[in-house]
């Protein structure tokens, strides 16, 4: 038995009220299931698996004070020294530290001497330990031997004999050899030097995980004094004394110099912080937006049933039920959210249609729409159910008070 | 002073048109204290909307102290009830969050007197009513035959020529109707006319003058015995 | 009237203080968040360059890749050559020109308890702190042969200046630089564009330089800059000097231009400069330079990025519902009080006194939110500064144009969303009201 009639009718009384309403959860469902996408496109961003054990990575960085510094002989003193510390699960040297947000890249090709066509790829030179210090996983091939490790200037134009790169990379710049490059070299531009692929990582983001070019990075066997990090994992859960530890002992072993450290962790935060800044930012704008329309819902079904008070009396003098006042209201708002989801449905495709225009964000797929229209349905009775409620409870003596 | 010529009102609903009032026509004179009585739906209230310039007729012709208000401007009307006209409510329609100081400030506020002016005018009219020491309790606290002597002190804080009261005892037991009505007599002895709708005829009897309305029309007009001045046709 | 609407408002709202609270609380959230992305926009896209905008120039010249374009929005490269830019400097048609970097290096003073430290430093030419309007606490920039020849002379910023000298005048004394002792010639005043517009590679928002160093030293410390290096082609480069004639591009130049002939006869000598090189071989792409004020730069640079903006838009559609809830809510309230309204009426007031009245009253509510919406922007920013570890400091702030902005748009929102209910209580006929309750 629904009372649709009586409902529509006194609707159409409130018609601007009840429009208002219908308004805001439309706007409020094209808002929310827009910043949705965006949050799971971010999340998904962040929460990608980088390839190296971000998580028990520490690295330090120093500036000589003397200038004629001999940087080499501190490398191998320091490095030396940081493997034997306890806690330190393995160190290596590396130009450029993976999601910091800083590194190196160029363009590879299949064919010497050539200038067009490249591909871009992340490049990193590091020692011998590479592949255990950043916690990355060998699936073919092997590391670097240490007598392939070679001195390089960045004035010179050295170039390694081998590389190990990573899966990515080897797919991209091969993509007929199905995965089997080993043995393969690959050439830079404008040069006839081969460089022989050794080795295959499965995984490495790179120092730019947002970039067109992240996953793709070639490692060579070099050292160079230019930029440099101390690469250090840790044995899992010492890494921050590991950080304390290492950075005393640099300072303990020549004062001479300014030492930096930094966690991985803490670098992967900064790089991502303004993907997760958009997170947080969106989601307390779903959580605000969504409590705001909840408020007016009560707000205005509270007003409404006052309104009808001597109404509702009435009604319960003519024998309606408790039940049946509750569910008056219920309908009468289940009535307005479903337009404001018809509404909110087409503003949330045309809002999204603007997001992917103009600001290259991910299309909306059709069950986040709805997934967003169920939820706010659910808000919305939820915020109507304790003034329809108390509606129920309006005593039929309010029929015969008079003001 | 109040003069209404074949004065129509009709109201439309989606389907229907109901005519609350037809032809009707009336002259009161200053000083008067006329009834105005009939049964109900015969167009009474609409009369009182009227002539208070609260609605304006479908067709005819209304002039008040002389002045065709037909073509007046909102504003206009407003300024003239505000200045001319003082109501009386059966439901006292006193402002509930306002004390009784400040719901007689209300018609002196769109007057613009200054607040010197504006306190001396209440306080009189608390004096009038004899409630000058409660100018500062909210209507909420008073008996309603004090409520609707304070709708009378805001009424006349504005020194109207005329007033207009819908069932003004209605509400109120019949010791303070008495009182109501001696001090709208007392009113009216000092000059200001009134028009008192109402459908108790003892008190109907009471005024100079008795007009009956029945289906929108003026349908009964009768000299009441004791006014000297003459019947208008 | 207007103090009489005012206090009518107020003494209204204390009435229904939840409906209150909540249309209170409506605009203050929308404003709260409207205001930190707007605060964000306008902090952002802030040209600290500002008072000499008609006078200042990015210069960029383009001798990328005969293949393809640079990839950014002005397909040009953002940066200069080395060898370009002692080329450029060499000319005396500009007013006053800078070729800069950002470099760096380990700072400390001989025989003081000052802990050594890495100091953030700027490469520059002498003419930096007159374009750029740099104001001297102590002393001045360095000499002309400073910026030709390895001369160890160096300006502190105010802020350096007080961690190692304790804030006196240090010009004179002396301090080591990457291991090398420098003399100091001149300390400015604080100096912290944001977004710094002169460099905008490596973070817009991010510090600026703590030490100034001269144009002069790049052989004799074979200094690699701390910014962006890109180049498009493989050059052999065995040595420093090679990497000095290299085509990669590291450095940003400016000019100053005083009078539109300047600006032309600048742009001739460009374009004379780039034929003279095209007949040595180099600029293989179709002559191309680029002079862009300090506002077209910053625009350029897209330095209020893709999301910045989306969030702006979505602030304005978070505030537009908050708007129509303020609506919604104004109107339950004025209409349950039509009664009022009615007497009022009857009373003398105009239609339009009572909407006047009742817009006072939407203003008077968005003026609380206005106020509470301070709050929450406040709360929104340093939200937004934590999230940003620390790289948005300089930006997410208020000043007392965004503070009054803030409770401008509180009032203005209100008014517009008090705008239909108060002039539909204002319509509303009195006389229904009227008659019994």
């Amino acid at each position: 038995m629904l009372e649709l009639r009586p409902i529509l009718s006194a609707l159409w009384r409130h018609k601007v009220s009840a429009l208002l309403i219908a308004l805001q959860l439309g706007l409020t469902l094209a808002i929310v299931s827009n910043a949705l996408v965006v949050i799971s496109e971010r999340t998904e961003r962040i929460s990608r698996p980088t390839g190296v054990a971000e998580n028990e990575i520490v690295t330090f960085n120093f500036m000589a004070i003397p200038k004629d510094y001999d940087m080499y002989d501190a490398f191998r003193q320091d490095l030396d020294m940081i493997r034997a510390l306890p806690g330190v699960a393995s160190a290596t040297i590396s130009n450029h530290v993976p999601l910091s947000g800083s590194g190196s890249a160029s363009g590879f090709y299949t064919e010497p001497n050539k200038e067009t066509g490249a591909m871009g790829s992340n490049y990193y030179t590091v020692d011998e330990h590479f592949v255990d210090a950043l916690g990355m996983k060998l699936i073919a091939g092997r590391g670097f031997y240490p007598e392939e490790i070679m001195q390089i200037d960045p004035s010179s134009n050295d170039r390694p004999k081998v590389s190990v790169v990573t899966q990515k990379f080897a797919d991209d710049l091969f993509p007929e050899s199905d995965g089997n490059v080993l043995g393969k070299s690959f050439f830079l531009g404008g040069d006839d030097h081969p460089i022989e692929i050794v080795g295959i990582v499965e995984r490495n983001l790179g120092p730019w995980p947002n970039s067109s070019i992240a996953g793709r990075g070639a490692f060579y066997p070099a050292i160079t004094d230019r930029w440099f990090y101390y690469i250090v994992r840790a044995e899992p859960g010492q890494r921050d004394e590991v950080l304390k530890l290492v950075e005393e002992k640099l300072a303990e072993r020549d004062g001479n110099r300014v030492i930096n450290a930094n966690t991985m962790e803490e670098e992967k935060a900064q790089y991502f912080a303004g993907d997760n800044t958009m997170i947080k930012v969106l989601s307390g704008v779903i959580v605000l937006l969504t409590f705001i329309v909840a408020l007016g819902i009560v707000g205005l079904t509270v007003f409404w049933i006052t309104q009808r008070q001597k109404q509702i009396g009435v009604r319960r003098a003519l024998g309606a039920t408790r039940t049946a006042i509750s569910r008056y209201f219920l309908l009468e708002n289940l009535m307005i959210a479903a337009t404001g989801i018809a509404l909110g449905t087409a503003a949330a495709q045309i809002f999204n249609g603007f997001l992917v225009r103009e600001f290259d964000q991910p299309a909306l797929p059709v069950s986040v729409t709805v997934f967003c229209a169920l939820g706010l349905l659910a808000v919305s009775l939820a915020a109507a159910l304790v003034p329809a409620l108390r509606a129920a409870n309006i005593s039929p003596a309010m029929a015969t008070r008079s003001v | 002073m109040l003069k209404m010529q074949n004065i129509r009102k009709s109201y439309r609903s989606d389907t229907i048109e109901t005519h609350a009032l037809r032809d009707f026509s009336l002259e009161v004179k200053e000083g008067e204290f006329v009834s105005v009585t009939g049964p109900s739906g015969s167009g009474k209230t609409t009369f009182l909307n009227i002539a208070g310039l609260l609605e304006t007729p479908t067709g005819g012709q209304y002039l008040l102290d002389g002045q065709e208000v037909g073509g007046l401007s909102d504003r206009d009307r407003s300024h003239l009830r505000n200045e001319k006209i003082g109501f009386i409510f059966q439901g006292f329609n006193l402002i509930p969050d306002l004390n009784l100081f400040d719901n007689i400030d209300v018609p002196l506020r769109y007057r613009g007197f200054n607040a010197k002016e504006r306190r001396r005018r209440i306080e009189k009219s608390l004096e009038q009513v004899g409630l000058a020491a409660r100018a500062k309790h909210l209507p909420a606290q008073l008996s309603g035959g004090q409520q609707q002597r304070v709708a009378i002190a805001r009424a006349l804080a504005g020194e109207p020529r005329f007033l207009l009261a819908d069932e003004p005892t209605g509400n109120l037991d019949s010791l303070m109707a008495r009182q109501v009505m001696e001090l709208l007599e007392f009113v009216n002895e000092w000059g200001t006319t009134i028009i008192m709708v109402t459908h108790d005829p003892d008190l109907a009897r009471r005024a100079h003058r008795n007009i009956q309305i029945v289906d929108g029309q003026v349908s009964d007009l009768r000299q009441v015995a004791q006014h000297k001045q003459s019947a208008i046709a | 009237m207007f103090g009489y609407y005012v206090s009518l408002a107020l003494r209204s709202l204390r009435r229904t203080p939840v409906l209150s609270a909540l249309m209170v609380a409506a605009i203050a959230v929308g404003v709260g968040a409207a205001m930190t992305t707007l605060t964000l926009n306008y902090m952002m896209s802030r040209n600290a360059l500002a008072e000499k905008d008609s006078v200042l120039y990015a210069v960029q010249l383009d001798g990328w890749d005969p293949h393809e374009a640079a990839d950014n929005p002005s397909e040009m490269p953002w940066q200069l050559t080395y060898q370009d830019s002692v080329n450029l400097l060499r000319s005396d048609i500009p007013s006053k020109q800078v070729a800069m970097h950002r470099w760096g290096g380990p700072i400390s003073l001989e025989n003081s308890d000052v802990r050594p430290f890495n100091a953030d430093s700027r490469v520059t030419s002498r003419d930096f702190f007159a374009l750029f309007d740099v104001p001297f606490l102590f002393g001045g920039t360095w000499s002309e042969e400073a910026d030709q020849s390895p001369i160890h002379q160096l300006v502190l910023t105010s802020e350096t200046n007080d961690k190692l000298f304790g804030g006196e005048n240090s010009v004179g004394r002396t301090v080591n630089f990457n291991g090398v002792p420098f003399t100091v010639v001149g300390v400015t005043e604080h100096w912290q564009p944001s977004p710094k517009v002169h460099d905008l590679n490596n973070g817009h928002f991010n510090k600026s330089a703590e030490v100034f160093l001269p144009f002069g030293l790049h052989r004799a410390f074979e200094i690699y800059p701390w910014g962006n290096t890109n180049g498009w082609k493989s050059e052999e480069i065995t040595s420093y000097e090679d990497r000095l004639n290299s085509d990669m591009v590291w450095l940003q130049y400016w000019v100053q231009l005083d009078s539109p002939k300047q600006v032309e006869a600048y742009r001739d000598f460009l374009t004379g400069y780039i034929r003279e090189q095209k007949e040595q071989g180099r600029f293989p792409r179709p002559l191309k330079i680029g002079l862009s004020k300090p506002s077209e730069w910053l625009l350029l640079n897209e330095v209020v990025d893709g999301d910045d903006r989306m969030l702006n838009w979505l602030s304005l559609a978070f505030l537009l519902v908050c708007l129509v809830n303020a609506v919604a809510l104004l109107l339950a309230k004025f209409l349950r009080k039509a009664p009022e309204a009615g007497v009022r009426r009857a009373l003398g007031a105009s239609r339009n006194a009572v909407f006047s009245q009742h817009l006072v009253e939407s203003a008077c509510v968005g003026l609380l939110g206005g106020l509470a919406g301070i709050l929450l922007t406040l709360a929104g920013l340093s939200l937004i500064r934590q999230l940003q570890m620390g790289y948005m400091d300089r930006v997410a702030s208020m000043d007392w144009t965004m503070m009054l902005a803030a409770i401008g748009l509180a009032v203005l929102s209100s008014l517009l969303a008090g705008f239909y209910p108060a002039w539909r209580i204002s319509r509303t006929n009195p006389s229904i009201y009227l008659k019994t309750q």
